[in-house]
């Protein structure tokens, strides 16, 4: 027979409180390093008028295959826009945070855009 | 997919493009039809959304993470209108606080009584998690965590070891596209004041302790925003251990080595929950009865190249006193730098494993040893990738029906002191029930 119980019970999620946060220093759990300084809001350079003669980074960023679909993707510049020169890198560090910054100064110093990824 | 990079503050503003999946271990001209193919977010040629993101402009965008915007109706109420068991079940389940199985629901009567478990104030912040796919920090109070705790079927007696595990800072279920899994292990005198189970069947389910302390983890997990699927829970498998975490304790009693907590710094007689987390783990199913342990080990652990040399052995009792009493290895730590020494892969298969190209590779470009010489190595020569002994735990847990073991990946993540979460044995409650199990809750 069923009984018909009238409870009042607690929310499991009442009183617990959420914000918009930073990482902590450590979360816990691989990959060992996680997480990084928080990115404020991009602001873009200038999209550039045409690829013609510029040069542009296809950089890894590390996941598994990446780095073969950039050079698949520096292939089909090469065949398609010969004018444009590719360097395909990987980016420092590991998967989740940079080690360093030297990439980027030197696609700042070299480069004219880049593409990243490919994650998943 | 483009949803949830659109509401992550620190993307929306990127011009994301998406593939087909997956990427890795593809063909050159699988991935030449993805870069002609469409975009299967938006229908368009890849390769036109790359020139299009590079030469045209791009919108900014700057969004507040989805929890700092004002929730309709202010602050979530403590308390939910009275309704039956079956349609409370429902809403638990509904709203996603619930793992699936039935919880007993939280009564202010049951969480009143899980809070006499503990000395802490019910409004103490126990500890807090970052979700980095949303932004949120979440914190959370010893209340919040004595809500859980009755969701999971805990006595006030579990409570304690509950609230270690929630001041981990640490999340069951990971926001990663794998399955990770977990584990929690309990050391010093709580283990048999509960009635832990470390002997026969540790792992299995027939035990109340290991069960509710394990489940209660993966509820507060749930609760904190850990399973809204494509925000937070990404693991296209995930991984039917979380539902316990493999909560288990140590059996101290019968093991010949000194506890796990003793070697990491606490006192013996000292109550201490530690979590270990990976990927794999390889369940024996034989003895050790034609080879040696260390050659049955060297097989198993091969097969799983370790990130940063971690490992987890989880060994019966009657393996532990045959390493020592036949083998001549006196401590833990004389047969982790014998693993350390003894287990060898090649180099090739070590590096064209996935998730080491991924996190270790970057070591080896950056000169980091061992990494940088193994990645000059010929893919024939063998490596030792379990190179820090330090690094690979030993737990003895069985019932020494058969000497058996368990090989993981797991690394160990954090170790907690349970007692500091007690209640001190000097409280008194109104009722005289403090810290005694809870009676069986009567269902239709």
């Amino acid at each position: 027979m069923a009984i018909e119980a009238r409870f009042s019970v607690m929310s499991p999620e009442a009183g617990i409180q959420r914000v918009a946060g930073e990482p902590p220093p450590f979360m816990g759990g691989p990959p060992p390093v996680m997480g990084g300084p928080p990115l404020s809001s991009p602001v873009f350079t200038r999209r550039l008028d045409t690829l013609e003669n510029k040069t542009i980074y296809l950089v890894d960023i590390g996941f598994g295959g990446g780095y073969n679909f950039m050079l698949q993707l520096q292939k089909w510049f090469t065949e398609n826009m010969p004018s444009v020169t590719t360097i395909v890198k990987r980016k420092p560090g590991r998967v989740f945070a940079d080690d360093n910054n030297d990439l980027w100064e030197e696609v700042k110093e070299r480069g004219h855009a880049v593409v990243l990824g490919v994650a998943g | 997919m483009e949803s949830a990079a659109k509401s992550n503050p620190r993307a929306a503003s990127l011009p994301f493009i998406y593939t087909q999946q997956p990427v890795i271990g593809l063909s050159p001209e699988v991935l030449d039809s993805y870069i002609t193919g469409n975009d299967p977010e938006t229908g368009k040629i890849v390769i036109d959304e790359i020139i299009d993101a590079l030469t045209k402009p791009v919108k900014e965008a700057k969004l507040e993470p989805e929890s700092a915007k004002t929730p309709a109706g202010g602050t979530p109420r403590v308390l939910l209108e009275p309704d039956t068991e079956d349609n409370l079940q429902r809403l638990f389940y509904e709203r996603g606080w619930t793992d699936g199985l039935p919880i007993i629901l939280p009564t202010e009567e049951r969480v009143a009584k899980m809070l006499t478990g503990t000395s802490r104030s019910p409004d103490e912040v126990v500890g807090e998690v970052f979700q980095m796919d949303t932004g949120e920090l979440v914190k959370y109070t010893v209340a919040n965590i004595a809500v859980i705790a009755v969701m999971a079927g805990a006595g006030s007696e579990h409570f304690p070891v509950i609230l270690a595990i929630a001041s981990t800072n640490q999340t069951a279920l990971m926001p990663s596209t794998t399955a990770f899994s977990a584990m929690i292990l309990v050391n010093g005198p709580i283990r048999n004041e509960i009635g832990m189970n470390s002997g026969i069947g540790a792992f299995s389910p027939v035990n109340r302790a290991n069960a509710v302390i394990g489940r209660a983890w993966t509820l507060m997990s749930i609760c904190w925003g850990y399973a809204r699927p494509e925000k937070t829970l990404w693991s296209s498998q995930g991984s039917n251990l979380v539902y316990n975490n493999m909560c288990v304790a140590e059996n101290e009693e019968r093991s010949v080595w000194t506890p796990f907590h003793v070697d990491k710094g606490f006192r013996a007689d000292e109550s201490v929950v530690s979590i270990f987390r990976g990927w794999a783990i390889i369940n024996s199913p034989g003895a050790a009865s034609n080879r040696s342990l260390g050659e049955e080990l060297n097989i198993e652990l091969a097969v799983i190249p370790p990130v940063n040399s971690a490992a987890t052995i989880i060994l019966d009792p009657l393996v532990a006193r045959n390493l020592k009493e036949n083998e001549g290895f006196n401590t833990k730590q004389d047969y982790c730098r014998w693993l350390s020494e003894n287990i060898k892969m090649p180099a090739g298969q070590y590096w064209k494993t996935d998730y080491i190209d991924m996190l270790a590779a970057s070591e080896a470009y950056q000169g980091v040893e061992p990494y940088a010489s193994w990645k000059k190595l010929p893919d024939d020569e063998l490596i030792a990738p379990y190179h820090t002994p330090e690094s690979i735990n030993i737990i003895v847990v069985g019932g020494e029906t058969s000497p058996l073991w368990k090989a993981s990946d797991y690394r160990h993540t954090a170790s907690e002191s349970i007692d500091k979460w007690r209640a001190n044995s000097d409280d008194e409650c109104e009722d005289g029930s403090c810290g005694l199990p809870d009676e069986p809750v009567d269902y239709d």
